[in-house]
């Protein structure tokens, strides 16, 4: 019997060198990097490397959209058809400047939580970014220690601070086990909160 | 019946009683999980691959063909594949559609009378045929 499969978090930069598969079982490419949207901090699509291994194509991204499922083992999509020429998925210059790594993290009363140094992602059939890896600065009193912060739903970015409710210091985890329960817990307040 | 258990078996011609081939692998498709094609060695002529559809009997001594015509060589890119081993099962790392692995294909179960595939199996797991959804020269994907 099969196993059911966990809940999957993982950080952004572990998909990098991931293999990119069709539903039909072809390497279509592998991951190399990822190009985040110039608002919202949410995650555009991801570059590629060696491209069309077993045909001529020249697209060399791979749209959000067009993922159909990530794992540990490797990143699933329908077929060749949704890949895009970078061009198509993000300007080059855009992409990089409003990349979420190393904004400002703060809370919406002002305090400075950190530098965000990794992206979260809950995998599976669908992708989503659920927290932020940050570099703690002292308002956690884990100063220098590398924390996950969860994220409400939709987030307020402008390239070089990131807004998250006070309430997620509450919700802080130092490892991705249990960081989903962090997730649910935090998300579960925010709803009551505005409820 | 196990793919482990069909391989090498001969195949006989019953119009001369002559063993013409044997079996050296199988191709399967999706949708549904099936052995489309038979691999096969030791052939007289140039092709080495055999239609489900053409196989008259498979037994648990031989493969029956009605003549040597049905022998043949591959007719598309995608049997040409299937011909060179780019679509061999087994061996090959089974990935669902999230993306985890669930190890390597070590044998197959399937249905000697339709040549349904019924069974996968790997190391660790034993996945039901229905789940297979492609089977390409990286991976098999099944779903869930």
């Amino acid at each position: 019997m099969s196993t059911p499969t966990p809940a999957l978090l993982l950080r952004a930069s572990e998909l990098i060198g991931r293999p990119v598969v069709t539903l039909g079982g072809e390497l279509v490419a592998e991951i190399k990097d990822i190009v985040f949207e110039r608002t919202g901090g949410r995650i555009a699509g991801f570059t590629l490397r060696n491209p069309g291994l077993f045909s001529r194509s020249r697209k060399d991204s791979l749209p959000w959209d067009g993922v159909h499922g990530v794992g540990r083992d490797a990143v699933m999509v329908s077929d060749e058809t949704v890949l895009l020429a970078t061009a198509q998925l993000a300007p080059r210059k855009q992409a990089r400047k409003s990349d979420v790594l190393e904004d400002r993290v703060l809370t919406d009363n002002g305090r400075e939580l950190g530098r965000v140094v990794d992206v979260v992602l809950h995998g599976g059939t669908s992708l989503e970014v659920v927290g932020y890896e940050v570099e703690a600065s002292e308002a956690l009193g884990t100063a220098g220690r590398r924390v996950l912060i969860p994220l409400p739903d939709t987030v307020a970015v402008s390239g070089e601070n990131l807004i998250v409710p006070a309430a997620a210091t509450e919700f802080v985890s130092e490892d991705l086990a249990g960081f989903g329960a962090a997730v649910d817990a935090f998300r579960a307040r925010l709803r009551e909160g505005t409820g | 019946m196990l793919f482990s258990q069909a391989h090498k078996r001969d195949v006989v011609n019953t119009a001369t009683a002559i063993r013409v081939a044997r079996v050296n692998g199988f191709v399967v498709l999706p949708g549904p999980a099936r052995v489309a094609l038979l691999r096969l060695g030791k052939v007289r002529g140039t092709g080495t691959l055999l239609a489900w559809d053409d196989v008259q009997g498979f037994g648990p001594d031989a493969v029956t063909v009605a003549t040597d015509a049905v022998i043949r060589p591959a007719r598309d890119a995608l049997e040409q594949r299937a011909e060179d081993g780019d679509l061999e099962i087994l061996g090959k790392r089974v990935l669902t559609e999230r993306g985890t692995e669930l190890g390597a294909v070590t044998d197959v179960d399937f249905d000697p009378e339709t040549g349904a595939v019924t069974t996968l199996i790997t190391k660790t797991e034993t996945l039901a045929g229905e789940r297979l959804i492609g089977l390409g020269g990286y991976a098999v994907v099944v779903s869930g």
